[in-house]
């Protein structure tokens, strides 16, 4: 049995026959046609050309009554087609160079879908796919070929294609298409958006998927790991029955989850926070209690300049004004030399990850730093703004950090602007170093959120890009949890609010020793709050203390791993 | 030739369904009809009649641009875009 690798886009598994789907590939070469011929060509174009739009018109009348957002989408076909530019284009390279129809065709819908694909706005560069699809369609039709779709499959299949565009996956039949595989693309692209909101399983990016899946009968998409099983054996096949029972029916009981308020089967309340990275609205703002962090990043990597003190403000208001009153945890800027900003040019480093990133950097670059912190607390005046430093390894780093607020503070007062005069500041823990004082460090800040990527980073001594050793990697190892279990009971005894916001507060299976270890507070992206509040229903929190204990008390992660899927198991 | 002046007030700016509106509108003059950033130098004059060359432009809200046009149709065709511009799309 071969497996082939993939990126998972769209959560699910599928077992089912391999469709290929080959959407007609245009084998275009330059060519040009005699002298006197030029009417004769130039009709040929213009009846493909009204042959594509009697297509299109077919489409949208089909879509018009089922699906609004569909026939838009051919709409614009319709719009690009007849651009005005795009036929005097053609027809000009006809007329003036005798190039022959399909090459006009294609050079000319080429030029201008780079010309798009250029566009800084994504939303526009998207629409390149679009002159991609009406370039295919006239170009086959002067082939003289039928059109070839997924909406009239017979059986259900997993469809394997290199790339689906709009069209394909505007018309494809939701029943018949179990999966999707592809050999490009990644969680932003075109097929990727379908498939979630169709809620197909789907993994992309599989190299040379068409040409091995050709002669094929049998395949399971795991898209929940990112395989793609190849022929399985009926052992493998029954696994995978069993999987997809328990998928279905683990979808089916969280979505309801959504909407809950997160409590344990006992009874006690677990705040759940919101991730976000950027102005964006997201469905997740409905559905948690707090924006647990708020990352700044964006507004420095998308910009072509340093932002401004004013850009800041505004991108932050609009982010107090989407959480509607719910506390938002605004942290500082973490770049470092692993990362670059155009503006700004930061020496390259030997060990980005050990060097001078985070708030090392905002410390060493005043006015960077004083940017920020002016426009956060400026921010504060509209909302309430928690104010959270990455990086921090001492007592002094908390320190200096907090005499630069209060200098920003002093400049604010002098000149009349107003800011929340208690404004909480707190710290993120990812540093072994302030972890085993955070007794200390809890008498120092108003708060602190353990950031779990970075702590299992240094606490492990593994690089977590560095694909040798991700099993080196282990952010479940009982050594977190006793970490972990440390923080937590350092900050309830002082009173503090202690959160995590890494990937482990997402994790449905590590949320119960999280609660069990003294946490009430996770925060995680918006996709992951249904099966954590789902999964804390499930125990009460005398269980949770229980495994808590269990888990510190365990030699491996894989032990640990183990007990959990075992408890949850038990619950299901 | 006729032009004037004005900034793109609606959230969306020139795309999606502003875009088309934009573009149908100037299809239905006689006249050649261009659009031009005036926030760059050396802003393309764009063919407004062209739904790929305005959504390339990227105009995006608070934009300031030139409408301008030249043909028998001319002052019609720039006051009325103008007026489709200011009216914000009937966005809001």
């Amino acid at each position: 049995m071969r497996i082939l690798k993939g990126n998972p886009v769209s959560r699910g598994i599928a077992l089912g026959n391999v469709f290929v789907y080959k959407a007609f590939t245009a084998d275009v070469h330059e060519s040009y046609f005699e002298e006197g011929h030029a009417q004769e060509q130039l009709q040929k174009f213009r009846d493909a050309a009204r042959m594509a739009e009697s297509e299109l018109d077919r489409v949208i009348e089909k879509f018009s009554s089922v699906s609004e957002e569909k026939a838009k989408i051919f709409a614009a076909h319709k719009e690009i087609l007849n651009d005005e530019e795009v036929v005097e284009g053609i027809e000009g390279m006809i007329l003036d160079d005798h190039a022959m129809p399909d090459y006009a065709v294609d050079m000319v819908f080429t030029e201008f879908a780079i010309l798009l694909s250029k566009a800084k706005d994504p939303l526009i560069a998207a629409r390149a796919a679009d002159l991609r699809d009406v370039r295919n369609r006239v170009l086959r039709i002067l082939k003289g070929e039928k059109e070839m779709n997924l909406a009239h499959l017979t059986e259900q299949v997993v469809v394997v294609a290199h790339d689906l565009l709009p069209s394909d996956t505007a018309t494809l039949d939701r029943e018949k298409v179990l999966g999707i595989i592809t050999e490009v693309g990644g969680a932003t692209s075109h097929t990727a958006i379908i498939a979630r909101s169709y809620s197909i399983p789907a993994v992309l990016g599989v190299p040379e998927a068409t040409e091995i899946l050709a002669s094929v009968g049998h395949v399971v998409l795991d898209a929940l790991a990112g395989k793609v099983l190849i022929e399985p054996d009926q052992q493998t096949i029954l696994e995978y029955q069993v999987k997809l029972a328990e998928y279905q029916k683990e979808e089916c009981e969280t979505r309801e989850y959504l909407t809950k308020i997160p409590l344990t089967a006992s009874g006690e309340k677990v705040s759940i926070g919101l991730n976000i990275g950027s102005t964006e609205p997201d469905e997740g703002f409905k559905y948690s209690d707090f924006v647990g962090l708020f990352r700044t990043e964006f507004l420095y990597m998308e910009s072509e300049h340093m932002p401004t003190e004013e850009e800041q403000v505004a991108a932050y208001r609009k982010v107090l004004a989407n959480a509607m009153g719910n506390p938002v945890t605004l942290r500082t800027l973490d770049i470092g030399g692993d990362k670059s900003l155009r503006y700004l040019a930061l020496p390259k480093e030997e060990n980005p990850f050990l060097g001078n990133r985070a708030l090392r950097l905002c410390l060493s670059l005043p006015d960077l730093f004083r940017t920020q912190l002016r426009a956060a607390l400026r921010a504060s005046a509209f909302g309430e703004l928690w104010l959270m430093f990455p990086m921090v390894g001492t007592i002094d780093d908390v320190r200096n950090a907090r005499a630069r607020v209060e200098s920003v503070k002093a400049e604010l007062r002098t000149e009349g602007i107003a800011f929340d005069e208690n404004i909480k500041v707190g710290i993120m823990i990812e540093i072994p170093s302030i972890a085993v004082i955070a007794d200390l460090a809890a008498k120092e800040v108003d708060f602190a959120s353990v950031g779990t990527n970075d702590l299992t980073q240094y606490l492990h001594a593994v690089d977590r890009m560095n694909a040798a050793i991700v099993d080196y990697y282990q952010s479940m190892s009982p050594s977190m949890f006793r970490m972990l279990g440390m923080i937590f009971s350092e900050f309830n005894k002082a009173g503090k609010p202690i959160s995590v916001c890494g990937e482990l507060a997402g994790d449905p299976l590590a949320a119960i020793p999280l609660v069990g270890l003294g946490l009430r507070k996770l925060s995680m992206n918006a996709s992951n709050i249904a099966r954590v509040k789902w999964m804390l229903s499930k125990f009460t929190l005398t269980e949770m203390k229980e495994i808590a204990e269990r888990v510190q008390l365990m030699a491996t992660q894989a032990d640990v791993n183990q007990l959990l899927k075992e408890e949850a198991a038990k619950r299901a | 030739m006729y032009a004037k002046q004005t900034v793109l007030k609606n959230v969306s700016g020139l795309h999606a369904r502003p875009a088309s509106d934009f573009v149908a509108l100037a299809k239905t003059f006689e006249s050649k009809v261009t659009v031009q950033r005036l926030d760059e130098e050396d802003a393309v004059v764009t063919n407004a009649k062209s739904i790929i060359k305005v959504l390339a432009q990227g105009l995006s809200v608070n934009t300031p641009i030139e409408i301008a046009a030249d043909g028998p149709d001319e002052q019609e065709a720039v006051d009325q875009l103008v007026a489709l511009v200011d009216s914000k799309f009937g966005e809001e």
